[in-house]
């Protein structure tokens, strides 16, 4: 194994080791997930496919997603920081290494979050789906856009005062595209409608960001 | 032990001649230029937070197997001198040079030909020990070294040795740590990749009688050269007052910063 993937997967592994045991992002993520999926589904009850859920419930899925994620995912560098880790993490380990090891860590709890909400979410609101392999491949390519911008804004904004406001003005502009192209394509996918273009240009967003996010992640992350 | 050296303000000067790689020899050094395992210089450094001025022109040197003591008062900026060796801050201004011998590729433990090392290796190379370094709370003295051996590429057994031989117990997590037990983690830390350079910032803070021995001895080994290290080592040691020197260390420089 080539020593930069045993590092990337020892950051991976390491953030797993510690969540497990402060439980700190998953506690986030569950309770944000949850209340924002029950208040959804009581507030609108069974809405069926018809013409009026086929085009609100794909929102409502990726605002629960976003809130759920944008509350958890930034605490991967955030902490780091916090409890003065970061440190020896810069001392020790190279900088590609840390963005894809925590990269990987929050892309499995997107993914975990997805496998979690996204059937809960359906059988709720009572929404059948037209094309369950686009609706699949519009959680995971969806998922990874999410992980992705959450690390890159993560890594930005740890080592910033106001890391708040920070967060909220560098979100817009980096997790609005994404949105709208995955809400399209879950509402394409929820109609049965082929979107292969969106996917192609989603997919294209998710590169884009991880690749960006990798060659600026030295300057952002060092000195 | 040598007389400090008070770094004073002082105006830009023309660089050191004796800089490495900077002398109008750069490149043309004879046998007699051969130096053995690493040296560390710097010259005017000069670091400023905002409108505060913490380093004034600080300049000094360290060889292979010898100790450079920095002392001064609280705020005089010893820590942003070793952050800024480490490459953990950039200074604003003046010169960093480090370079070690790798020898294992040229088979001596010369630095004639070694290149000067950028922040980004020399973050990678150096050992470093501070208060403000911290390691995962959450995971056991154990867990944590070995999760740096991989990052390091070092076999997983050297974590539990330094352990052991630093009195610490390796199952207990990091954050269960008294004070004392986690500077003793630190200098494990730091020694775990056997480093060449070891950047010191208060290394014997809230350690017992026993355990300041048992670290005094491994620096003395570290500077000795260590059996299956690269040869031997050097350090730089920030202390707040004048720290009890060990007859065993070699100082080569002391540097007093101004509060």
């Amino acid at each position: 194994m080539s020593n930069w993937l045993a590092e990337t997967l020892a950051v991976f592994a390491k953030d797993w080791k510690s969540e497990a045991r402060n439980l700190y992002a998953l506690n986030t993520l569950a309770l944000f997930a949850i209340t924002t999926l029950v208040l959804v589904s009581v507030g609108l009850g069974p809405m069926g496919v018809d013409a009026a859920g086929a085009q609100v419930l794909p929102f409502l899925l990726w605002i629960v997603l976003l809130f759920a994620t944008s509350a958890g995912l930034p605490r991967a560098f955030v902490q780091e920081e916090e409890t003065h880790t970061a440190t020896a993490l810069r001392l020790a380990a190279r900088p590609s290494a840390v963005f894809w090891g925590k990269l990987a860590f929050s892309l499995s709890l997107t993914w975990g979050l997805e496998i979690l909400v996204a059937p809960l979410f359906l059988a709720m609101v009572q929404l059948d789906v037209a094309a369950p392999g686009q609706f699949i491949a519009a959680l995971a390519a969806g998922g990874f856009g999410l992980a992705a911008a959450s690390t890159v804004i993560a890594a930005i904004i740890a080592q910033a005062r106001g890391r708040s406001t920070l967060f909220a003005v560098l979100s817009f502009p980096i997790l609005i595209p994404l949105l709208l192209l995955v809400v399209e394509l879950t509402r394409d996918a929820v109609g049965g409608f082929d979107s292969g273009a969106v996917l192609r240009q989603l997919l294209l967003y998710d590169g884009t960001v991880a690749v960006a996010g990798a060659m600026l992640f030295p300057a952002i992350w060092n000195p | 032990m040598p007389s400090p050296r008070p770094a004073t303000p002082a105006p830009e000067v023309a660089r050191d001649p004796a800089a490495p790689g900077t002398g109008p020899d750069a490149g043309a050094r004879t046998q007699a230029d051969r130096r053995p395992g690493a040296d560390l210089r710097f010259h005017q450094v000069r670091r400023r937070f905002g409108r505060l001025t913490v380093l004034r022109g600080v300049s000094g040197q360290v060889e292979a197997g010898r100790v450079m003591v920095v002392t001064g008062a609280n705020g005089s900026g010893k820590s942003t001198l070793l952050r800024c060796l480490a490459g953990l801050l950039l200074p604003d201004a003046g010169e960093i040079a480090y370079r070690e011998a790798d020898a294992a590729a040229s088979g001596t433990d010369d630095l004639t030909d070694s290149p000067l090392l950028d922040a980004g290796e020399r973050r990678r190379r150096i050992g470093y020990v501070a208060p403000d370094l911290a390691l995962y709370e959450e995971l056991t003295t154990e867990e944590n070294l070995a999760f740096f051996s991989r990052l390091r590429g070092v076999p997983r057994e050297r974590g539990p040795a330094l352990l052991q031989r630093l009195d610490l117990p390796l199952d207990r997590p990091a954050g269960a740590l008294s004070s004392g037990m986690r500077q003793k983690l630190r200098w494990a830390w730091a020694l775990l990749h056997r480093p060449r350079l070891l950047l010191l910032d208060e290394p014997f803070q809230n350690l017992d009688a026993r355990g300041e021995g048992v670290v005094r001895e491994m620096l003395a080994a570290h500077l000795a050269g260590e059996p299956g290290g690269a040869g031997p080592g050097l350090a730089v040691l920030a202390q707040p007052v004048d720290v009890e020197f060990d007859p065993r260390w070699e100082v080569a420089d002391h540097v007093q910063l101004a509060g």
